[in-house]
């Protein structure tokens, strides 16, 4: 008996570590310097497992997160985005972000060709994402989500060359508020939790304190090798910060000031484990890095060069220290090929407009693809969009839109435009302030009501300013000399706030007792004119008063008589 | 002796047909200078003038969304029905004739048909006193018309049409009830003539717009029975309606692609789901609503707007059905889901033809003070609450609550004093029973 179960677990251990052998976990934290005073940190957790995501039954896993797993495999999930944000990020003055995401939750999904029911699977993914994530995102359905025609392509491997966009769908809750309830259960995601190596620096306590913090889980399915004949599935998390230096209150930097601790140790999981700093402003603005940096990188990518120090996280309690070296300088800006604002025109709350404007600096007319999900509530007319760079006007080379319905479907507005070369173009559109049932506003109701970020998306053909990955790679080491023939980006715009017109919430039965008077003053002489016809009668001219005083006068006769 | 001899023996001069002409032109100019002046977007967006149901941006955004291979029924902006949608894109895009053009053109139509409505129902009064003079009490002699009073009515209700402000605004706004009025008004002058086939397709075309007109059908059913007493005509109006209405729908079938307009524009019309003001009862009423009772409150309230009124109304008044016809429309614009000052307009511009009840309604001051006082207080609340946040709702609200008060307390006073009218002329003015002051009553 003991013998067989020994055998067996001989066995069946190293098969299992045979099986599962085949995944790999990286953890990377690039720390860029934006401008004069900001600092980007971005922290890249990338898993990679060599398993056929169609045949996965996610029962057992080694370094993936199971709970995410299980969810991916029950709703027939092939591509998983899903990001959390507080803050904008400024791509006039940052340049471009590693990963785009929208204020607030975001998350858009590719559901595999053999789903039944998209809509049904959508919801309850988000609900299900919700409690892993303890986020609000149960209220994503079909109300507020729309499945984007151009704009949210597969960024991973796809079984077929036609792409039916009746899978994708997207969504975003402008209003999430992300905190630190959001951040613990992100942490324990990763394998080494929060316990060892980078994720130890996702201190809540400081990671806060910043100008622009996002969270983000990027799953898709990769190509195992360059033929494709096999693919694994990859996901990525990641958490971006923007530091304000003038908060932190020096302009010299250390991860002590920045996550309130140094990296305990390396996590043992991971198979590299790395630090970068952007030095490639070093020469205007020179800061000097303690412990001194392993090695220098230098990248050539797609034009422009950047050099980063390389440190290996080690098996020891590590910090980092930066001290700049003589005056302020004052660093011009230098903003990036293409960059979008979007805003409210119009006053009062009858009739607005949505703006947004795209600026294009670059030298050469740039093709985009403009994306807006407007809430029901803001119906949009499409006759009134107007595109127009520099007072000419300019025809979309495409437009796909799908009118909205009151409480069922958001408007759905897609717009293939081509920027002319150094143009500032902007895309406007009217809409209606419109009128809901009083049980229909939340309970600040005068706080007002989202219009999520517009989606602009284009190909740069140039990187500058362009720290994000490329389509094959999942670490910020792939992205060095990673030059290719174009440069996807995907800017979110501002999201912004209307406040619609309020009735008075304390005054149901009012209305009703006041309106149903009405009614009831047109039926009373109806009623009469029809059922009843009109007689003389001898008018009893006599006042009530003359009447009750000639009854007491009579009485009082009629006692005395007596 | 010729109808018209015999109405020109009166004392009273009628007007000149230059006095009517140069009035009809003043009419048509007041519009054409406000339709191409700056303030027509001011006019065209106050929420009295255009609602969801009516206004022309939403036609607009309807044509364009077609032109751009959508169907503008997927979205719900477009609430007017296939066949009026195909029409407008006729007149627009095929006749390539501008909206303001359009709208001045048929709104000053529409003055004309009123005209000749006005006239021929004049004669059938006239007609029809001359037939009953005989039942008449002796001492009524002062309430029988004269010649004047029946040319010069016709006038009148031009001159209401032309120069009331609510349908000036009506037209310059750009609002589509300005067809529908014309449909309605088309309806009318067949009715009056009696014709089984063309007024029944007018009101087709009425109903097909606003749903609520289809309940014209029993005045109109009336008229062919008891003023023309032709019982084929009459029941050959309900079929040609009924057909029509077929008819339209299947078309409408067709050209919408399939049954979504149904749900567009008489769901719409029916449940009220958007919530824009007006100078109705609906929209507060079911902002306010409890959800668990709006079913109930709207299938009342609809009732109350269409049948409710319409069959003891229809027995009372069989022997006008004008009236009858005027009461009805009157009724339904204030009670309707989606009413503007276009509906209000029209109806009141009917009114001249019953300025021989006018001595005997009680109300007139009243009611022409409230509407004086609402019609300046609406747009100024309106400001108040969506511009300056500093009234909210139920000051609008409060307006609109007494726009209704005085719009009933005017159509039950004209019916009042049909009824005082009637009995004046059989019994006499005298009120006194056995020589007491007495009083008239309703029992």
């Amino acid at each position: 008996m003991f013998h067989s179960t020994l055998t067996t677990f001989l066995l069946v251990v190293p098969l299992a570590v045979l099986t599962y052998a085949f995944d790999t976990f990286s953890e990377e934290l690039l720390l860029k310097p934006l401008g004069n005073d900001h600092l980007y940190a971005h922290f890249q957790f990338a898993t990679k497992w060599d398993t056929d995501p169609e045949q996965e039954s996610f029962r057992h896993t080694h370094m993936f997160p199971r709970a995410l797993g299980e969810i991916v495999a029950r709703y027939n999930v092939q591509e998983l985005h899903v990001s959390l944000t507080a803050g904008l990020w400024m791509y006039e003055t940052w340049g471009y972000p590693i990963m785009d995401a929208a204020p607030g939750a975001e998350l858009w999904v590719w559901f595999k060709e053999d789903t039944e029911n998209v809509d049904k699977n959508w919801k309850e993914l988000a609900s299900s994402l919700s409690g892993l994530l303890c986020a609000s995102l149960n209220f994503i359905d079909k109300t507020n989500s729309i499945n984007p025609e151009y704009t949210f392509k597969p960024r991973g491997a796809v079984s077929s060359p036609t792409i039916n966009s009746t899978f994708v769908r997207y969504s975003s809750l402008p209003r999430e508020i992300v905190c630190t309830e959001n951040l613990t259960p992100l942490k324990k995601l990763l394998p080494c939790e929060a316990k060892q190596g980078l994720g130890s620096l996702l201190n809540a306590g400081h990671i806060y304190n910043t100008r622009y913090h996002s969270m983000a889980i990027h799953m898709r399915p990769i190509c195992r090798d360059s033929s494709c004949e096999s693919v694994s599935l990859e996901l990525q998390q990641s958490v971006s910060l923007v530091y304000d230096l003038l908060i932190l209150e020096a302009k010299h930097w250390s991860f002590r000031k920045l996550f309130g601790q140094g990296v305990i140790g390396r996590c043992v999981l991971a198979e590299t484990a790395t630090i970068y700093v952007d030095t490639t402003n070093n020469e205007s603005v020179p800061f000097q890095l303690k412990p001194d940096p392993d090695e220098y990188v230098t990248s050539f990518r797609g034009g422009y060069v950047h050099t980063y120090a390389k440190y290996d996280v080690q098996s020891y309690v590590m910090s980092l220290n930066a001290n700049y070296l003589g005056k302020n300088k004052v660093v011009l800006n230098s903003p990036p090929a293409i960059y979008a604002n979007q805003y409210i025109t119009g006053y009062g709350q009858e009739r607005g407009g949505i703006v947004t404007t795209i600026y294009n600096n670059h030298w050469s007319p740039l093709d985009v693809v403009f994306l807006q999900n407007i809430p029901w509530y803001v119906p949009i007319y499409l006759h009134t969009l107007k595109i127009d760079a520099g007072g000419v006007r300019i025809e979309p080379t495409r437009i796909h839109y799908i009118p909205g319905r009151q409480r069922e479907r958001p408007y759905h507005l897609e717009v293939l435009v081509k920027l002319p070369a150094r143009s500032i173009t902007s895309l406007s559109i009217d809409f209606d302030y419109v009128f809901l049932k009083w049980q229909e506003y939340p309970p600040d109701a005068n706080h007002g009501f989202y219009i999520g970020s517009a989606v602009v998306s284009t190909i740069l053909p140039l990187a500058r300013n362009y720290t994000g990955l490329p389509q094959d790679g999942s670490t910020i080491s792939d992205s060095f000399n990673a030059s290719r023939s174009g440069y996807l980006v995907q800017m979110r715009t501002e999201s912004t706030v209307i406040t619609l017109p309020t009735p008075d919430f304390s005054m149901p039965y009012n209305v009703i007792c006041l309106a149903c008077t009405v009614v009831a003053l047109a039926f009373g002489p109806l009623h009469n004119i029809t059922t009843k016809r009109l007689i003389l009668i001898v008018k009893d001219n006599e006042h009530f008063i003359v009447k009750l005083k000639n009854k007491v006068v009579g009485i009082w006769t009629r006692r005395t008589s007596e | 002796m010729s109808r018209r001899a015999r109405l020109l023996q009166a004392k009273d001069e009628p007007y000149e047909t230059r006095t009517i002409i140069s009035m009809y032109m003043l009419g048509i100019f007041i519009r054409f200078w406000l339709i191409y002046s700056k303030y027509q977007s001011i006019i065209g967006h106050h929420v009295e003038i255009s609602t969801p149901l009516n206004s022309w941006k939403r036609v607009s955004e309807g044509l364009y969304v077609q032109s751009k291979g959508i169907n503008p029924y997927e979205g719900d902006l477009i609430h007017e029905a296939p066949v009026i949608l195909l029409l407008y894109r006729i007149l627009t895009q095929t006749f390539y004739l501008p909206a303001e053009f359009l709208f001045l053109l048929v709104d000053s139509l529409t003055a004309v048909v009123l005209y000749f409505v006005a006239k021929k129902y004049m004669f059938h009064l006239f007609v029809f006193q001359e037939k009953q003079k005989g039942e008449y009490a002796q001492d009524s002699k002062e309430f029988i018309l004269s010649g004047a009073d029946f040319l010069n009515s016709p006038v009148f209700v031009m001159a209401a049409f032309l120069f009331n402000p609510y349908t000036i605004f009506n037209c310059v706004g750009l609002s589509t009830t300005v067809f529908h009025n014309f449909f309605l008004a088309i309806f009318l002058l067949f009715m009056l003539q009696g014709n089984p086939i063309l007024a029944p397709i007018a009101l087709a075309f009425s109903a097909v717009m606003s749903l609520y007109a289809g309940v014209l059908i029993s005045p109109l059913f009336l008229y062919l029975y008891v003023i023309y007493k032709d019982k084929v005509r009459a029941y050959i109006a309900l079929g040609v309606f009924t057909l029509t209405l077929v008819a339209l729908t299947c078309f409408s079938y067709v050209l919408g692609s399939g049954s979504a307009f149904l749900k567009n524009v008489y769901g719409f019309i029916l449940t009220v789901p958007d919530l824009q003001p007006n100078i109705g009862l609906f929209w507060y009423f079911f902002t306010e609503m409890f959800d668990h009772f709006r079913e109930l409150f709207i299938c009342s309230f609809q009732i109350n707007a269409t049948v409710l009124y319409l069959i003891p109304l229809s027995v009372k008044f069989r022997n006008d059905p004008f009236l009858l016809t005027t009461a009805v429309l009157f009724l339904v614009a204030i009670f309707k889901s989606y009413p503007c000052l276009g509906d209000i307009g029209f109806v009141m511009s009917l009114f001249p033809c019953f300025m021989h009840l006018f001595m005997y309604a009680q109300q007139g001051f009243l009611v022409g003070v409230i509407f004086l006082i609402t019609s300046a207080l609406g747009p100024i609340l309106w400001h108040l609450w969506i511009y300056s946040n500093s009234a909210n709702a139920n000051f609008y609200f409060g307006v609109t609550l007494a726009f209704a008060i005085a719009e009933i307390f005017l159509v039950t006073d004209i019916l009042f004093a049909y009824m005082k009218r009637e009995f004046c002329l059989k019994y006499g003015s005298e009120r006194k029973i056995d020589g007491k002051e007495a009083i008239l009553m309703l029992e």
